[in-house]
Protein backbone atom coordinates (compact mmCIF):
# COMPACT_ATOMS: atom_id res chain seq x y z
CA UNK A 1 0.00 0.00 0.00
CA UNK A 2 1.33 3.49 -0.79
CA UNK A 3 2.46 5.80 1.63
CA UNK A 4 0.04 8.21 0.62
CA UNK A 5 -2.95 6.25 0.79
CA UNK A 6 -2.17 5.34 4.36
CA UNK A 7 -1.59 9.00 5.55
CA UNK A 8 -4.52 9.99 4.00
CA UNK A 9 -6.58 7.45 6.02
CA UNK A 10 -4.67 8.18 8.86
CA UNK A 11 -5.76 11.78 8.55
CA UNK A 12 -10.03 10.53 8.48
CA UNK A 13 -9.19 8.21 11.21
CA UNK A 14 -8.23 11.65 13.28
CA UNK A 15 -10.98 13.42 11.88
CA UNK A 16 -13.30 10.99 12.55
CA UNK A 17 -14.55 10.10 8.87
CA UNK A 18 -12.79 7.42 8.36
CA UNK A 19 -14.62 4.38 6.87
CA UNK A 20 -14.61 0.93 7.92
CA UNK A 21 -11.62 0.22 5.35
CA UNK A 22 -9.83 2.74 6.67
CA UNK A 23 -10.19 2.66 10.19
CA UNK A 24 -8.79 -1.29 9.40
CA UNK A 25 -6.13 -0.35 7.46
CA UNK A 26 -4.41 2.03 9.62
CA UNK A 27 -4.76 -0.65 12.65
CA UNK A 28 -3.14 -2.92 10.59
CA UNK A 29 -0.50 -0.76 9.63
CA UNK A 30 -0.23 0.73 13.23
CA UNK A 31 2.62 -1.90 13.84
CA UNK A 32 5.07 0.18 12.07
CA UNK A 33 6.52 2.38 14.12
CA UNK A 34 6.86 5.05 11.10
CA UNK A 35 3.18 5.31 10.63
CA UNK A 36 2.73 5.74 14.55
CA UNK A 37 5.21 8.27 14.67
CA UNK A 38 3.16 10.11 11.89
CA UNK A 39 0.16 9.62 14.03
CA UNK A 40 1.86 11.31 16.36
CA UNK A 41 2.70 14.11 14.00
CA UNK A 42 -0.54 14.61 12.69
CA UNK A 43 -2.15 14.55 16.48
CA UNK A 44 0.43 17.45 17.19
CA UNK A 45 -0.25 19.45 14.10
CA UNK A 46 -4.65 19.13 14.84
CA UNK A 47 -3.26 20.26 18.93
CA UNK A 48 -1.39 23.21 17.60
CA UNK A 49 -4.20 24.31 15.19
CA UNK A 50 -7.18 23.56 18.36
CA UNK A 51 -4.77 25.61 20.31
CA UNK A 52 -4.86 22.38 22.43
CA UNK A 53 -1.28 22.10 23.02
CA UNK A 54 -1.68 19.84 25.76
CA UNK A 55 -1.84 16.40 23.82
CA UNK A 56 0.89 14.56 24.72
CA UNK A 57 3.08 12.64 22.33
CA UNK A 58 3.70 9.00 24.07
CA UNK A 59 4.26 6.39 22.87
CA UNK A 60 2.10 4.33 25.40
CA UNK A 61 1.75 1.43 22.94
CA UNK A 62 5.80 0.74 22.54
CA UNK A 63 6.36 1.54 26.20
CA UNK A 64 3.70 -0.84 27.64
CA UNK A 65 4.62 -3.71 25.09
CA UNK A 66 8.08 -2.75 26.38
CA UNK A 67 7.35 -3.38 29.86
CA UNK A 68 5.31 -6.08 28.96
CA UNK A 69 8.42 -8.06 27.16
CA UNK A 70 10.28 -7.61 30.51
CA UNK A 71 7.86 -9.26 32.74
CA UNK A 72 8.99 -12.94 33.91
CA UNK A 73 6.26 -15.31 33.10
CA UNK A 74 4.65 -16.04 36.87
CA UNK A 75 5.72 -19.49 37.78
CA UNK A 76 2.90 -21.06 38.87
CA UNK A 77 3.78 -22.75 42.07
CA UNK A 78 4.88 -19.64 43.60
CA UNK A 79 2.42 -18.05 46.34
CA UNK A 80 3.03 -15.62 48.33
CA UNK A 81 4.17 -11.62 48.67
CA UNK A 82 6.32 -12.59 45.98
CA UNK A 83 3.96 -12.37 42.73
CA UNK A 84 2.30 -9.40 44.07
CA UNK A 85 5.45 -7.83 44.31
CA UNK A 86 6.17 -8.83 40.81
CA UNK A 87 3.01 -7.59 39.87
CA UNK A 88 4.07 -4.02 41.47
CA UNK A 89 7.30 -4.07 39.72
CA UNK A 90 5.13 -3.94 36.34
CA UNK A 91 3.04 -2.04 37.08
CA UNK A 92 5.90 0.34 38.65
CA UNK A 93 7.86 -0.40 34.95
CA UNK A 94 4.63 0.90 33.34
CA UNK A 95 3.88 4.14 34.71
CA UNK A 96 7.70 4.63 34.69
CA UNK A 97 7.46 4.34 30.81
CA UNK A 98 4.72 6.64 31.41
CA UNK A 99 6.04 9.47 32.36
CA UNK A 100 9.18 9.05 30.98
CA UNK A 101 7.06 9.43 27.62
CA UNK A 102 5.25 12.91 29.40
CA UNK A 103 8.78 14.07 29.91
CA UNK A 104 10.23 13.39 26.78
CA UNK A 105 7.40 15.27 25.24
CA UNK A 106 7.65 18.04 26.99
CA UNK A 107 11.33 18.29 26.20
CA UNK A 108 10.78 17.79 22.60
CA UNK A 109 10.26 20.99 20.78
CA UNK A 110 7.97 21.10 17.97
CA UNK A 111 9.79 22.22 15.02
CA UNK A 112 8.00 24.84 13.06
CA UNK A 113 9.47 23.34 10.05
CA UNK A 114 7.74 19.71 10.94
CA UNK A 115 4.21 21.36 11.42
CA UNK A 116 4.29 23.27 8.11
CA UNK A 117 5.11 19.77 6.30
CA UNK A 118 2.43 18.25 7.78
CA UNK A 119 0.20 20.71 6.84
CA UNK A 120 0.63 20.11 3.46
CA UNK A 121 0.42 16.21 3.83
CA UNK A 122 -3.07 16.07 4.26
CA UNK A 123 -3.96 17.26 0.52
CA UNK A 124 -5.87 14.39 -0.45
CA UNK A 125 -3.86 12.62 -3.76
CA UNK A 126 -5.35 14.21 -6.72
CA UNK A 127 -6.80 11.50 -8.81
CA UNK A 128 -5.30 11.10 -12.30
CA UNK A 129 -7.03 13.21 -14.67
CA UNK A 130 -6.56 12.51 -18.22
CA UNK A 131 -9.38 13.89 -20.43
CA UNK A 132 -9.98 17.61 -20.17
CA UNK A 133 -13.63 16.65 -20.23
CA UNK A 134 -13.69 14.83 -17.04
CA UNK A 135 -11.76 17.72 -15.38
CA UNK A 136 -14.77 20.06 -16.32
CA UNK A 137 -16.82 18.34 -13.70
CA UNK A 138 -14.67 17.83 -10.82
CA UNK A 139 -14.49 19.75 -7.94
CA UNK A 140 -12.30 20.23 -5.16
CA UNK A 141 -14.61 20.25 -2.22
CA UNK A 142 -16.61 17.38 -2.94
CA UNK A 143 -13.34 15.22 -2.42
CA UNK A 144 -12.84 16.58 0.85
CA UNK A 145 -15.94 14.97 2.19
CA UNK A 146 -14.84 11.61 1.84
CA UNK A 147 -15.01 8.34 -0.37
CA UNK A 148 -18.44 8.28 0.87
CA UNK A 149 -20.94 11.15 1.11
CA UNK A 150 -24.06 9.69 2.69
CA UNK A 151 -25.31 7.84 0.19
CA UNK A 152 -24.80 9.72 -2.57
CA UNK A 153 -23.03 8.63 -5.62
CA UNK A 154 -20.24 11.16 -5.73
CA UNK A 155 -16.64 10.90 -7.46
CA UNK A 156 -15.39 11.22 -10.94
CA UNK A 157 -18.67 12.33 -12.93
CA UNK A 158 -19.43 10.79 -16.24
CA UNK A 159 -18.26 6.94 -16.26
CA UNK A 160 -19.59 6.12 -12.78
CA UNK A 161 -22.44 7.80 -13.08
CA UNK A 162 -23.53 6.27 -16.51
CA UNK A 163 -22.58 2.98 -15.45
CA UNK A 164 -23.75 2.40 -11.55
CA UNK A 165 -27.10 2.59 -11.64
CA UNK A 166 -27.77 0.65 -14.52
CA UNK A 167 -24.96 -2.00 -12.83
CA UNK A 168 -27.62 -1.72 -9.51
CA UNK A 169 -30.63 -2.86 -11.08
CA UNK A 170 -29.01 -5.41 -12.66
CA UNK A 171 -27.62 -6.36 -9.53
CA UNK A 172 -30.99 -6.07 -7.71
CA UNK A 173 -33.07 -7.12 -10.53
CA UNK A 174 -30.84 -10.47 -10.78
CA UNK A 175 -30.78 -11.00 -7.01
CA UNK A 176 -34.81 -10.93 -7.46
CA UNK A 177 -34.67 -13.59 -9.53
CA UNK A 178 -32.57 -15.51 -7.31
CA UNK A 179 -33.37 -15.08 -3.92
CA UNK A 180 -36.47 -17.32 -2.12
CA UNK A 181 -37.70 -14.10 -0.57
CA UNK A 182 -38.61 -12.21 -3.78
CA UNK A 183 -40.38 -9.52 -2.83
CA UNK A 184 -37.57 -8.06 -0.44
CA UNK A 185 -34.88 -7.82 -3.83
CA UNK A 186 -37.39 -6.43 -5.88
CA UNK A 187 -38.33 -3.73 -3.45
CA UNK A 188 -34.49 -2.94 -3.68
CA UNK A 189 -34.81 -2.34 -7.25
CA UNK A 190 -37.85 -0.37 -7.04
CA UNK A 191 -36.09 1.91 -4.86
CA UNK A 192 -33.14 2.69 -6.22
CA UNK A 193 -35.56 4.14 -9.24
CA UNK A 194 -37.15 5.98 -7.03
CA UNK A 195 -34.35 8.68 -6.67
CA UNK B 1 -30.38 -31.81 47.98
CA UNK B 2 -29.51 -28.58 47.17
CA UNK B 3 -27.74 -29.96 43.76
CA UNK B 4 -30.95 -31.12 42.41
CA UNK B 5 -32.67 -28.57 40.96
CA UNK B 6 -29.16 -26.93 40.08
CA UNK B 7 -28.61 -30.00 38.14
CA UNK B 8 -32.06 -30.09 36.89
CA UNK B 9 -31.52 -26.40 35.49
CA UNK B 10 -28.02 -27.18 34.30
CA UNK B 11 -29.26 -30.18 32.41
CA UNK B 12 -32.52 -28.30 30.73
CA UNK B 13 -29.87 -25.60 29.69
CA UNK B 14 -28.03 -28.30 28.25
CA UNK B 15 -31.17 -29.82 26.29
CA UNK B 16 -33.18 -26.18 25.96
CA UNK B 17 -29.76 -24.54 23.81
CA UNK B 18 -30.03 -27.05 20.93
CA UNK B 19 -33.89 -27.33 20.62
CA UNK B 20 -33.67 -23.49 20.03
CA UNK B 21 -30.95 -23.57 17.32
CA UNK B 22 -33.21 -26.70 15.69
CA UNK B 23 -36.15 -24.63 16.45
CA UNK B 24 -35.03 -21.66 14.54
CA UNK B 25 -33.87 -23.84 11.34
CA UNK B 26 -37.18 -25.04 11.59
CA UNK B 27 -38.60 -21.88 10.73
CA UNK B 28 -36.09 -20.91 7.79
CA UNK B 29 -37.42 -24.06 6.53
CA UNK B 30 -41.09 -23.37 6.80
CA UNK B 31 -40.08 -19.74 5.34
CA UNK B 32 -38.86 -21.68 2.34
CA UNK B 33 -42.03 -23.74 2.22
CA UNK B 34 -44.22 -20.75 2.79
CA UNK B 35 -43.52 -19.15 -0.86
CA UNK B 36 -43.95 -22.07 -2.69
CA UNK B 37 -47.44 -22.97 -0.82
CA UNK B 38 -49.06 -20.16 0.49
CA UNK B 39 -51.15 -17.86 -1.48
CA UNK B 40 -51.61 -14.07 0.06
CA UNK B 41 -51.93 -10.93 -0.69
CA UNK B 42 -50.37 -7.82 1.55
CA UNK B 43 -49.32 -4.42 1.24
CA UNK B 44 -45.38 -3.63 2.64
CA UNK B 45 -43.28 -0.85 3.31
CA UNK B 46 -39.61 -0.34 2.19
CA UNK B 47 -37.46 1.59 3.87
CA UNK B 48 -33.54 2.29 3.48
CA UNK B 49 -31.28 5.33 3.76
CA UNK B 50 -32.57 7.87 1.66
CA UNK B 51 -35.24 6.02 0.36
CA UNK B 52 -39.37 4.54 1.45
CA UNK B 53 -41.79 3.34 -0.22
CA UNK B 54 -45.22 1.31 -0.26
CA UNK B 55 -46.06 -1.88 -2.78
CA UNK B 56 -48.91 -3.99 -2.85
CA UNK B 57 -47.65 -8.04 -3.28
CA UNK B 58 -50.31 -10.77 -5.18
CA UNK B 59 -49.24 -14.15 -4.44
CA UNK B 60 -51.08 -17.11 -5.83
CA UNK B 61 -50.03 -20.97 -5.59
CA UNK B 62 -52.16 -22.59 -7.71
CA UNK B 63 -51.53 -26.17 -9.91
CA UNK B 64 -48.06 -26.04 -8.44
CA UNK B 65 -47.68 -22.55 -10.39
CA UNK B 66 -46.11 -19.81 -8.32
CA UNK B 67 -47.77 -16.30 -9.78
CA UNK B 68 -46.87 -13.20 -8.13
CA UNK B 69 -47.54 -9.53 -9.04
CA UNK B 70 -45.57 -6.02 -7.21
CA UNK B 71 -46.54 -3.02 -7.76
CA UNK B 72 -45.51 0.40 -5.85
CA UNK B 73 -48.23 2.26 -4.45
CA UNK B 74 -46.78 5.72 -4.17
CA UNK B 75 -44.51 7.56 -6.85
CA UNK B 76 -44.14 5.45 -10.13
CA UNK B 77 -46.28 2.52 -10.77
CA UNK B 78 -43.49 0.43 -11.11
CA UNK B 79 -44.26 -3.30 -11.69
CA UNK B 80 -43.12 -6.91 -11.63
CA UNK B 81 -45.13 -9.86 -12.36
CA UNK B 82 -43.37 -13.30 -12.31
CA UNK B 83 -44.09 -16.91 -12.78
CA UNK B 84 -42.59 -19.49 -11.03
CA UNK B 85 -39.58 -17.22 -10.42
CA UNK B 86 -39.18 -16.33 -14.12
CA UNK B 87 -40.40 -12.58 -14.73
CA UNK B 88 -42.80 -11.86 -17.12
CA UNK B 89 -43.25 -8.37 -17.48
CA UNK B 90 -41.90 -5.23 -15.68
CA UNK B 91 -42.80 -1.58 -16.05
CA UNK B 92 -40.87 0.75 -17.93
CA UNK B 93 -37.98 2.14 -15.74
CA UNK B 94 -37.36 -1.14 -14.05
CA UNK B 95 -36.42 -2.59 -17.19
CA UNK B 96 -33.03 -4.29 -17.06
CA UNK B 97 -30.82 -6.10 -19.17
CA UNK B 98 -31.45 -9.43 -17.86
CA UNK B 99 -29.45 -12.10 -19.77
CA UNK B 100 -29.27 -15.86 -18.96
CA UNK B 101 -29.54 -15.60 -15.73
CA UNK B 102 -33.49 -14.82 -16.07
CA UNK B 103 -33.86 -18.36 -16.95
CA UNK B 104 -32.27 -19.88 -14.18
CA UNK B 105 -34.47 -20.94 -11.41
CA UNK B 106 -34.40 -19.13 -7.66
CA UNK B 107 -32.34 -21.14 -5.16
CA UNK B 108 -34.35 -22.56 -2.22
CA UNK B 109 -33.15 -21.32 1.09
CA UNK B 110 -30.91 -23.85 2.97
CA UNK B 111 -30.33 -23.64 6.93
CA UNK B 112 -27.85 -26.39 7.06
CA UNK B 113 -25.62 -24.53 4.34
CA UNK B 114 -26.32 -21.36 5.73
CA UNK B 115 -25.38 -22.30 9.50
CA UNK B 116 -22.11 -22.81 8.86
CA UNK B 117 -21.68 -18.42 8.21
CA UNK B 118 -24.33 -17.18 10.14
CA UNK B 119 -25.58 -18.37 13.91
CA UNK B 120 -29.35 -18.98 13.71
CA UNK B 121 -30.91 -18.21 16.80
CA UNK B 122 -34.70 -17.76 17.60
CA UNK B 123 -34.34 -14.53 20.01
CA UNK B 124 -38.21 -13.47 20.56
CA UNK B 125 -41.98 -12.94 19.67
CA UNK B 126 -42.96 -10.07 17.91
CA UNK B 127 -45.99 -8.90 15.93
CA UNK B 128 -46.58 -7.57 13.25
CA UNK B 129 -49.42 -6.16 10.80
CA UNK B 130 -51.79 -7.86 13.34
CA UNK B 131 -49.86 -11.18 13.31
CA UNK B 132 -47.81 -12.84 16.03
CA UNK B 133 -44.70 -13.74 14.48
CA UNK B 134 -41.39 -15.54 15.83
CA UNK B 135 -37.84 -13.38 15.59
CA UNK B 136 -35.10 -15.58 14.09
CA UNK B 137 -31.70 -13.73 13.71
CA UNK B 138 -29.10 -14.66 11.24
CA UNK B 139 -26.12 -13.49 13.14
CA UNK B 140 -22.93 -13.31 10.86
CA UNK B 141 -20.38 -15.78 11.80
CA UNK B 142 -17.28 -13.40 10.13
CA UNK B 143 -17.10 -10.07 9.14
CA UNK B 144 -18.13 -10.40 5.64
CA UNK B 145 -21.91 -10.13 5.91
CA UNK B 146 -24.85 -8.43 7.11
CA UNK B 147 -26.89 -9.64 9.83
CA UNK B 148 -31.09 -10.60 9.35
CA UNK B 149 -33.53 -10.02 11.87
CA UNK B 150 -36.35 -12.03 10.29
CA UNK B 151 -40.00 -11.80 11.75
CA UNK B 152 -41.55 -14.79 10.66
CA UNK B 153 -45.40 -15.10 10.96
CA UNK B 154 -46.38 -17.99 13.16
CA UNK B 155 -49.47 -19.25 11.17
CA UNK B 156 -47.73 -19.50 7.65
CA UNK B 157 -44.23 -18.79 8.37
CA UNK B 158 -43.98 -15.67 5.69
CA UNK B 159 -41.96 -13.13 6.42
CA UNK B 160 -43.68 -10.33 7.65
CA UNK B 161 -40.82 -8.50 8.38
CA UNK B 162 -36.83 -8.34 7.64
CA UNK B 163 -34.18 -6.02 8.87
CA UNK B 164 -31.07 -5.90 7.82
CA UNK B 165 -28.24 -4.89 10.21
CA UNK B 166 -24.92 -4.17 10.08
CA UNK B 167 -22.04 -4.68 12.46
CA UNK B 168 -22.66 -2.29 14.66
CA UNK B 169 -26.16 -2.91 15.35
CA UNK B 170 -27.12 -0.69 13.03
CA UNK B 171 -30.37 -0.47 10.41
CA UNK B 172 -29.82 -0.73 7.13
CA UNK B 173 -33.07 -1.88 5.45
CA UNK B 174 -36.64 -2.72 6.46
CA UNK B 175 -38.95 -4.82 5.13
CA UNK B 176 -42.41 -4.72 6.37
CA UNK B 177 -46.12 -5.59 5.97
CA UNK B 178 -48.47 -3.33 7.14
CA UNK B 179 -51.24 -5.90 6.13
CA UNK B 180 -51.55 -9.58 5.14
CA UNK B 181 -54.01 -11.61 4.11
CA UNK B 182 -53.69 -15.42 3.66
CA UNK B 183 -57.64 -16.69 3.93
CA UNK B 184 -58.36 -15.33 -0.04
CA UNK B 185 -56.59 -16.70 -3.13
CA UNK B 186 -55.59 -13.63 -5.35
CA UNK B 187 -57.83 -13.96 -8.78
CA UNK B 188 -57.00 -13.51 -11.96
CA UNK B 189 -57.62 -9.98 -12.39
CA UNK B 190 -55.10 -9.14 -8.89
CA UNK B 191 -52.39 -10.68 -11.29
CA UNK B 192 -53.38 -9.17 -14.30
CA UNK B 193 -50.34 -7.23 -15.14
CA UNK B 194 -51.25 -3.07 -15.58
CA UNK B 195 -50.69 -1.74 -19.39
CA UNK B 196 -47.23 -0.29 -18.12
CA UNK B 197 -45.63 -3.15 -17.79
CA UNK B 198 -43.71 -4.70 -20.49
CA UNK B 199 -43.15 -8.15 -21.67
CA UNK B 200 -39.26 -9.16 -21.09
CA UNK B 201 -37.48 -9.37 -24.04
CA UNK B 202 -34.56 -11.91 -23.52
CA UNK B 203 -30.92 -10.64 -24.02
CA UNK B 204 -30.28 -12.81 -27.43
CA UNK B 205 -26.59 -11.95 -26.21
CA UNK B 206 -25.78 -15.44 -24.85
CA UNK B 207 -23.33 -17.12 -26.10
CA UNK B 208 -20.57 -14.93 -24.68
CA UNK B 209 -22.46 -15.33 -21.13
CA UNK B 210 -20.60 -19.24 -20.62
CA UNK B 211 -17.52 -17.89 -21.24
CA UNK B 212 -17.31 -15.11 -18.77
CA UNK B 213 -17.02 -17.82 -15.53
CA UNK B 214 -14.60 -19.52 -17.71
CA UNK B 215 -12.28 -16.42 -18.59
CA UNK B 216 -12.98 -14.33 -14.98
CA UNK B 217 -12.29 -15.49 -11.35
CA UNK B 218 -11.63 -14.22 -8.15
CA UNK B 219 -8.79 -14.94 -6.27
CA UNK B 220 -10.27 -14.69 -2.89
CA UNK B 221 -13.94 -14.89 -1.98
CA UNK B 222 -15.52 -14.75 1.44
CA UNK B 223 -15.74 -17.90 2.72
CA UNK B 224 -19.47 -20.04 1.62
CA UNK B 225 -20.22 -17.41 -1.48
CA UNK B 226 -20.37 -19.21 -4.55
CA UNK B 227 -21.06 -18.15 -8.31
CA UNK B 228 -24.70 -18.58 -9.15
CA UNK B 229 -25.02 -17.16 -12.23
CA UNK B 230 -22.37 -14.95 -14.66
CA UNK B 231 -23.67 -12.92 -17.84
CA UNK B 232 -22.53 -10.76 -20.72
CA UNK B 233 -24.58 -8.25 -22.73
CA UNK B 234 -23.98 -5.41 -24.42
CA UNK B 235 -25.01 -1.97 -22.67
CA UNK B 236 -27.98 -0.65 -24.90
CA UNK B 237 -26.14 3.54 -24.60
CA UNK B 238 -22.51 2.62 -23.95
CA UNK B 239 -22.66 -0.28 -26.70
CA UNK B 240 -19.68 -1.74 -24.18
CA UNK B 241 -19.57 -5.42 -23.53
CA UNK B 242 -20.59 -5.51 -19.77
CA UNK B 243 -20.02 -9.05 -18.05
CA UNK B 244 -21.04 -10.02 -14.62
CA UNK B 245 -20.83 -12.75 -12.32
CA UNK B 246 -23.09 -13.19 -9.29
CA UNK B 247 -22.24 -14.66 -6.00
CA UNK B 248 -24.15 -15.46 -3.17
CA UNK B 249 -24.05 -17.58 0.09
CA UNK B 250 -27.64 -18.77 0.43
CA UNK B 251 -28.57 -15.39 1.69
CA UNK B 252 -26.78 -12.34 0.66
CA UNK B 253 -25.47 -11.46 -2.66
CA UNK B 254 -23.34 -10.20 -4.80
CA UNK B 255 -22.47 -9.25 -8.44
CA UNK B 256 -19.52 -8.38 -10.24
CA UNK B 257 -19.08 -6.24 -13.14
CA UNK B 258 -15.86 -6.27 -15.81
CA UNK B 259 -15.81 -3.48 -18.32
CA UNK B 260 -13.30 -2.05 -20.88
CA UNK B 261 -12.15 1.00 -20.16
CA UNK B 262 -11.34 1.91 -23.83
CA UNK B 263 -8.90 4.82 -22.47
CA UNK B 264 -11.57 6.14 -20.31
CA UNK B 265 -9.95 8.12 -17.91
CA UNK B 266 -12.11 6.71 -14.25
CA UNK B 267 -11.15 6.94 -10.84
CA UNK B 268 -11.88 4.31 -8.36
CA UNK B 269 -15.14 4.90 -6.44
CA UNK B 270 -16.82 3.90 -3.68
CA UNK B 271 -20.75 4.49 -3.15
CA UNK B 272 -22.94 3.12 -0.65
CA UNK B 273 -26.92 3.18 -0.85
CA UNK B 274 -28.36 1.88 2.16
CA UNK B 275 -27.79 -1.89 2.28
CA UNK B 276 -25.70 -2.36 -1.21
CA UNK B 277 -22.44 -1.06 -1.59
CA UNK B 278 -20.51 -0.12 -4.90
CA UNK B 279 -16.89 -0.24 -5.36
CA UNK B 280 -14.71 0.26 -8.33
CA UNK B 281 -11.03 -0.45 -9.33
CA UNK B 282 -9.04 -0.37 -12.42
CA UNK B 283 -7.49 -3.39 -13.30
CA UNK B 284 -5.18 -3.39 -15.66
CA UNK B 285 -5.06 -7.09 -17.55
CA UNK B 286 -2.89 -7.47 -20.91
CA UNK B 287 -6.30 -6.93 -22.50
CA UNK B 288 -6.14 -2.72 -21.53
CA UNK B 289 -7.39 -1.64 -18.25
CA UNK B 290 -11.05 -2.84 -16.68
CA UNK B 291 -13.31 -1.63 -14.70
CA UNK B 292 -14.40 -3.87 -11.68
CA UNK B 293 -17.46 -2.60 -9.85
CA UNK B 294 -18.51 -4.85 -6.95
CA UNK B 295 -22.10 -4.20 -6.23
CA UNK B 296 -24.30 -6.00 -3.56
CA UNK B 297 -25.70 -6.63 0.76
CA UNK B 298 -21.96 -6.83 1.80
CA UNK B 299 -19.79 -4.82 4.33
CA UNK B 300 -17.51 -2.20 1.63
CA UNK B 301 -14.45 -3.62 3.41
CA UNK B 302 -15.71 -7.02 2.06
CA UNK B 303 -16.91 -5.48 -1.68
CA UNK B 304 -13.36 -3.77 -1.52
CA UNK B 305 -11.39 -6.83 -1.09
CA UNK B 306 -13.07 -8.60 -4.22
CA UNK B 307 -12.56 -6.14 -6.29
CA UNK B 308 -9.24 -6.34 -5.70
CA UNK B 309 -8.93 -9.91 -6.06
CA UNK B 310 -10.59 -10.33 -10.02
CA UNK B 311 -8.18 -11.79 -12.09
CA UNK B 312 -8.73 -12.66 -15.74
CA UNK B 313 -7.58 -16.40 -17.28
CA UNK B 314 -7.92 -15.25 -20.76
CA UNK B 315 -4.28 -15.45 -21.16
CA UNK B 316 -4.05 -19.19 -19.97
CA UNK B 317 -7.19 -19.64 -22.48
CA UNK B 318 -4.93 -18.84 -25.24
Amino acid sequence: MSREALQESLSAVMDNEADELELRRVLNAFDDVETRETWARYQIARAVMHKDLLLPRLDIAAAVSAALADETVPVKATRGPWRSLGRLAVAASVTVAVLAGVRLYNQDEIAGVELAQQSNQPGLAVPQVKGPAVLAGYSESSEATGPMANGVLQGQPGWHDQRLPSYLRQHAQEAALKGTESALPYARAASLENR
Amino acid sequence: MRAIPLLSLLLSGWFVAPAHADEAQDWLTRLGHAEQTQSFNGTFVYERNGSFSTHNIWHRVQDGKVRERLLQLDGSAQEVVRVDGHTQCVSGTLIAGLGESSKSAARALDPQKLKNWYEIAVIGKSRVAGRSAVIVALTPRDQHRYGFELHLDKETGLPLKSLLLNDKGQLLERFQFTQLNTSDVPSDTDLQPGADCKVIAVDGNKASAANVAQSWHSDWLPPGFELVSSSAHKDPQTKAQVNSLMYDDGLARFSVFLEPLNGAAVTDTRTQLGPTVAVSRRLTTPQGEIMVTVVGEIPIGTAERIALSMRTDATAVK
